[in-house]
């Protein structure tokens, strides 16, 4: 058993002894370590670390507004493009309503002026050919009439009256 | 049942191998472990150091170490900036060596060590000495002595003694000497009872029943609970130290006691608040 009177005080734990001169240096020594050597630069990439993710969180979101706003463009491009390519159909078409309504009167106009210029040369050989009928019907008929007759119509004044008759009922009945 | 429990147990609490020099008597076993532990801390820091150094700027992934060291010296700049109001340049230092240094201070004597019969432990807790305990208490509570009275002035501080109430003079002079012993004797009183655990339970080894070796089988048992459990106290315990310290640095900066520094506070809160 240990007994108070057994343990000077030297042996007593609770009292200091030159250890404790030692312990304080070494300590002190330790801090003093830490606090010149080991702390800053801990403090250092700690405030680096946390800048270059501030940084990266910045760059991140200047790049996210950069891609809108290629991506808004490159919509509105794509936008414009597609109302020319729509314009650009719409003129075809007009262009094409044009020509075919411009060609279909062209046409019109041709196939008017190939009728009437038809008519007009019938009517024109049709005049000539009543013109030379009535000169040889005329003498044809009085030819005729005179050998069934027998007697002469040379008179040319008779003549022409009968035959003027003639093609007066002639046309009458036609 | 005829078991045989040794009667007496040869342990030493409190007894180290002793140099002797200049008419004084020196820890040896407290020294070279101090040394040891102090090693270890010195060196993580500087292997830190250097990786820091090399890599640095040019990527921002931290190591390992890099985030165990970041996690403690982060943690102590908020509690000191929560405390001082500002991140101290030597309080901040002294948390985290205390931290450190007493953890792993604490963890050399979970590492078996007895070379043979005649001497002890070579890796015992050098916290396990009252001589390493006082020395950290003394050069926390002198720093904050002197950061009391650099940051209050020397009239303020020593006025803050009489407050209150002047008949208080002796509790608050007293609370101040408190502060370092218990700082001390709390640490200390922890990790001893820690190493007479240990003690305790390898004279278990001699207990037979018969042929059964009971002691045997329940002293490995026993022990690697109890180290387990007892590197959570060293955890804890250089946690606390830490932590009091900073707390005794951001009181003897703020006012005169823990109630005086939260109405000092609510009051320097209240007031912008009111004029705004």
């Amino acid at each position: 058993m240990i007994t108070p009177d057994l343990i000077p005080l030297a042996s007593n734990f609770l009292v200091p002894n030159g250890t404790f001169i030692v312990e304080l240096i070494a300590f002190a020594i330790i801090v003093f370590l830490l606090a010149k050597f080991v702390i800053p630069p801990i403090n250092k990439a700690m405030t680096a670390r946390q800048e270059a993710i501030r940084q990266q969180f910045a760059d991140l979101d200047k790049a996210k507004e950069e891609a809108n706003s290629a991506k808004d463009e490159f919509e509105a491009q794509i936008a414009d493009a597609r109302k020319e390519a729509a314009r650009i159909r719409e003129d075809a078409r007009e262009q094409g309503a044009a020509i075919i309504a411009e060609l279909r009167e062209q046409a019109q106009a041709e196939a008017n002026r190939i009728v009437e210029h038809g008519k007009t040369q019938i009517e024109a050989e049709r005049q000539q050919a009543v013109a030379s009928l009535r000169a040889e019907v005329g003498s044809l008929a009085t030819g005729l009439a005179g050998r069934i007759v027998g007697e002469s119509l040379e008179d040319d004044a008779r003549q022409t009256r009968v035959v003027e008759r003639f093609l007066t009922e002639l046309e009458k009945a036609e | 049942m005829s078991g045989t429990l040794p009667l007496e147990i040869e342990i030493h609490p409190g007894e180290h191998p002793e140099w002797h020099f200049l008419g004084m008597t020196f820890n040896a076993d407290t020294i070279w472990n101090t040394v040891i532990a102090g090693a270890i801390v010195v060196i993580l820091g500087f292997v830190l150091r250097s990786q820091l150094t090399r890599r640095q700027s040019e990527n921002h992934v931290p190591s390992k170490l890099q985030i165990l060291w970041e996690a403690v010296v982060s943690n102590t700049e908020t509690q000191v900036e929560d405390n001082l109001g500002r991140v101290h340049p030597f309080v901040v230092p002294l948390a985290v060596a205390l931290f450190f240094f007493i953890l792993i201070a604490n963890w050399i004597e979970m590492i078996p060590s007895k070379i043979n019969s005649h001497h002890g432990e070579v890796f015992v807790a050098p916290t396990a000495d009252t001589n390493l305990t006082y020395a950290m208490a003394l050069l926390a509570i002198v720093g904050v002595w002197v950061y009391g009275i650099r940051e209050k002035g020397a009239k303020a501080y020593f006025h803050h003694f009489l407050e209150p109430y002047p008949v208080l003079l002796p509790l608050n002079v007293l609370e101040e000497l408190v502060k370092p012993i218990t700082l001390a004797l709390r640490l200390f009183g922890n990790i001893f009872a820690g190493g007479i655990m240990i003690a305790l339970i390898a004279g278990l080894v001699s207990w037979k029943i018969g042929p059964a070796p009971v002691g045997g089988i329940l002293a490995v048992v026993a022990n690697v609970v109890w180290k387990l459990f007892d590197m959570a106290i060293g955890v804890i315990q250089a946690f606390i130290f830490a932590l009091l310290v900073v707390l005794y640095f951001g009181m003897a900066g703020a006012g005169h006691g823990d109630d005086h520094v939260e109405n000092d506070d609510q009051h320097g809160d209240h007031t912008p608040e009111l004029a705004a």
